[in-house]
Order: C-alpha cells, then sequence, then structure tokens
C-alpha cells in the first residue's frame, strides 16, 4: 500500500497551523518530505477567513479581542470558518500536482480527498456525502467544509469536521448585523449545519473523531499513515512564515 | 482647476444564485472605474489572479458587459480557473455595488 507520513492530532495557535502548512507544502515542492496528512485543534479557538475574504467585513474583531479568539487569513480561497478547540479537528493533505489523488480536475479532487472524511464519518456510523463544490453533507446539512490551493507544484487541502457546534458563539464571531440575529436566523443555521454529536446524539470524544478520520483516510484513499513528525526544515520555515506573514496585520488584514 | 470628483465607497454583497457570496468594494468616477475590491468565498487558481483582475478593471466603463469581457480576458491570459462564480456573476456584483449607492 502506498506510504504517506502521518502527523498526528497536534494543538497549536492559528498562526502555526497555518505557517506549517504551507511549510510543509513548500518542502514538498523541494522533495525534502513526502506527501502528508495532518490533523490539528485551534489553541485559543480561532476564525480563519478565505485568502479573498474582507477581515472587517466577516469577522468581529472587537469580540475575538475580548474572548482571546485568533482570527487568521488562509490561502485557500472558501469561506470563514470557526475553529472551536473543543467542537472540531482540522486536517491538510499535501501532495505533489502529479499524484493519483489529485487530478487536474478541481472539482474531482475535492471529491477524492473529500472521501477520507466521508469514509471517517461513516465509521462514526454517520450517512455522509461530498457536495460539491466544498462541502460534505449529512442529513441534508453541512459537517464539514474543505479548501483547496495548488501551487508549489503541490495540491494542499484543508477542512474541518464539526464535532460540535455553538451556533450562537459563532453569529457573535462572523460579521452579521445584531438585528439579524433572529431566533428565525440561528435556527435556519441549525437547518443547514449539524455536528457529529447533534447526528449521534451522545458525546462522541475528540479522540473517538481522531480515530475515524485516521481510519477514513487511510481506506477510503488507500494509503499507509506511516507516524512522522515535523522536520527541522520545516519547523524553521514555519517559524520564519509566522513572523513574515501570518502573523502579520499585512497578511491577516490586507483585503 | 477642476477638483477630482471622488464617489464615496460602494459597497455591497451580492449572492450568487446557487453559488458562492461576493463582495465588492468599488469607487467609480465619470461612469469609469477608479478602484476596486473584490471580496467572496469563491474559489480561484492560481489565487494571484485576483489582484490581476482588480488592476485589469481600473479604468473600464461600469457596464456589466465591458466588466465581463476584462475579466474573461484576464482569466484566459492567465489560464485561470474561476470556482463558484463566473466572470459574469463577478460582473453582477460589481454593478449592483456601484447602482446601491
Amino acid at each position: 500500500m502506498e506510504k504517506i507520513r502521518f502527523l498526528d492530532l497536534s494543538v497549536q495557535n492559528a498562526h502555526n497551523n497555518m505557517a506549517i502548512d504551507e511549510a510543509i507544502m513548500r518542502s514538498l515542492k523541494e522533495e525534502k518530505v513526502p506527501p502528508t496528512l495532518r490533523l490539528y485543534r485551534w489553541d485559543p479557538s480561532a476564525v480563519s477567513i478565505g485568502t479573498f475574504q474582507g477581515m472587517k467585513e466577516e469577522v468581529d474583531l472587537e469580540y475575538c479581542g475580548k474572548n482571546d479568539i485568533d482570527y487568521i487569513r488562509r490561502i485557500t480561497g472558501g469561506g470563514a470558518v470557526y475553529h472551536d478547540f473543543n467542537g472540531e479537528i482540522t486536517y491538510s493533505i499535501i501532495l505533489p500536482q502529479r499524484h493519483r489523488l489529485a487530478p487536474d480536475d478541481i472539482l474531482e479532487s475535492y471529491g477524492v480527498l473529500c472521501s477520507g472524511v466521508v469514509k471517517g464519518l461513516e465509521h462514526l456510523g454517520i450517512d455522509a456525502q461530498f457536495k460539491p463544490i466544498n462541502d460534505i453533507v449529512a442529513g441534508g446539512k453541512k459537517i464539514s467544509g474543505n479548501a483547496q490551493t495548488r501551487r508549489h507544484s503541490c495540491v494542499l487541502q484543508h477542512g474541518t469536521t464539526l464535532l460540535d457546534l455553538d451556533v450562537e458563539v459563532m453569529f457573535s464571531i462572523l460579521r452579521v448585523p445584531q438585528e439579524k440575529i433572529s431566533d428565525k436566523m440561528i435556527a435556519d443555521v441549525k437547518e443547514r449545519v449539524t455536528s457529529i454529536r447533534d447526528l449521534l446524539g451522545r458525546q462522541v470524544g475528540m479522540d473517538e473523531l481522531r480515530e475515524a478520520l485516521v481510519a477514513g483516510f487511510s481506506e477510503a484513499l488507500n494509503l499507509e499513515l506511516v507516524p512522522g513528525e515535523l522536520t527541522d526544515v520545516e519547523m524553521n520555515l514555519a517559524a520564519s512564515l509566522v513572523y513574515e506573514k501570518y502573523g502579520t496585520d499585512e497578511w491577516n488584514l490586507s483585503r | 482647476m477642476e477638483s477630482l470628483k471622488v464617489t464615496a465607497l460602494e459597497f455591497k454583497s451580492y449572492k450568487i444564485p446557487k453559488g458562492k457570496m461576493v463582495k465588492v468594494r468599488v469607487n467609480v468616477d465619470k461612469n469609469s472605474i477608479r478602484d476596486i475590491t473584490i471580496l467572496g468565498d469563491f474559489f480561484l487558481h492560481p489565487e494571484d489572479t485576483l489582484p490581476q483582475i482588480e488592476q485589469g478593471l481600473v479604468g473600464t466603463t461600469a457596464d456589466e458587459d465591458c466588466i465581463t469581457d476584462v475579466i474573461q480576458s484576464v482569466l484566459d491570459t492567465q489560464n485561470a480557473v474561476l470556482i463558484g462564480a463566473s466572470a459574469r456573476d463577478l460582473a453582477k456584483a460589481i454593478m449592483s455595488a456601484h447602482e446601491t449607492r
């Protein structure tokens, strides 16, 4: 079975998380590291926005400041995501652009890579489907959002899988005019978004989700996940990316 | 000497039917785009095509067809792939921002 380096569930702040993903991609381009699957959480909880979004349009920065919530711009497109420390696991998968799991057709490749999450949810007893462009739904409701970039001769896809969801907190962070946060609207989001605990009606643990994602990616993508660590090259590169990019207003507030 | 007339910054959200959300900041003077920022949750590969589209639109007449043509021509030149929106959708979003002053 084809092997891929596996970086097991780690906890980092937003700057480090995004810098590590980019550092892996740049190092893979230089052929200094193998293709990689990584699982991570965000501490403190954070909001990430798509690379083309306006930070001030999407995020209530004052609320984030008062409540110790990080905010960051991703290198990938797509929308704003709230990464609650206790409410989700994020994965990233970084492959060379010619890899069998990274077909040229972008929509097709979303489907291929998202199958890891779909299979993982199946392990938890949840029947989920990939919904183009970049979502995974269960019972018609979104449970996972994903985003992909292609640069440095690589494909990087990262995505979140919701373990739990607090709609009220999410609305406090994401910039929706207060008058629009009616009970109706909160109900609407509950109609459109779901979580593993919502669906299963029990307190599924973080480690149970972690194990499900490990099994899901391995089986769906036919990969042997070989436990590994970040190299010194990647850690040094990530540190400089935090300093020069992800930790700066110049990047995070650039739009 | 005639002083430059700069219109107030126009900002508007535009939800593409069955597509993504586009938000536009645009500054139009004498029916010509002076400055524009296109925001949204769409995908565009390669990503640095978007600043090129924005630069290409400066000086373009505030007209849906003209804007569509400029965007499409940058996409074609860069061999870029826009997902979740079309050149026409972005043009509609820009015009919608311009017209809601």
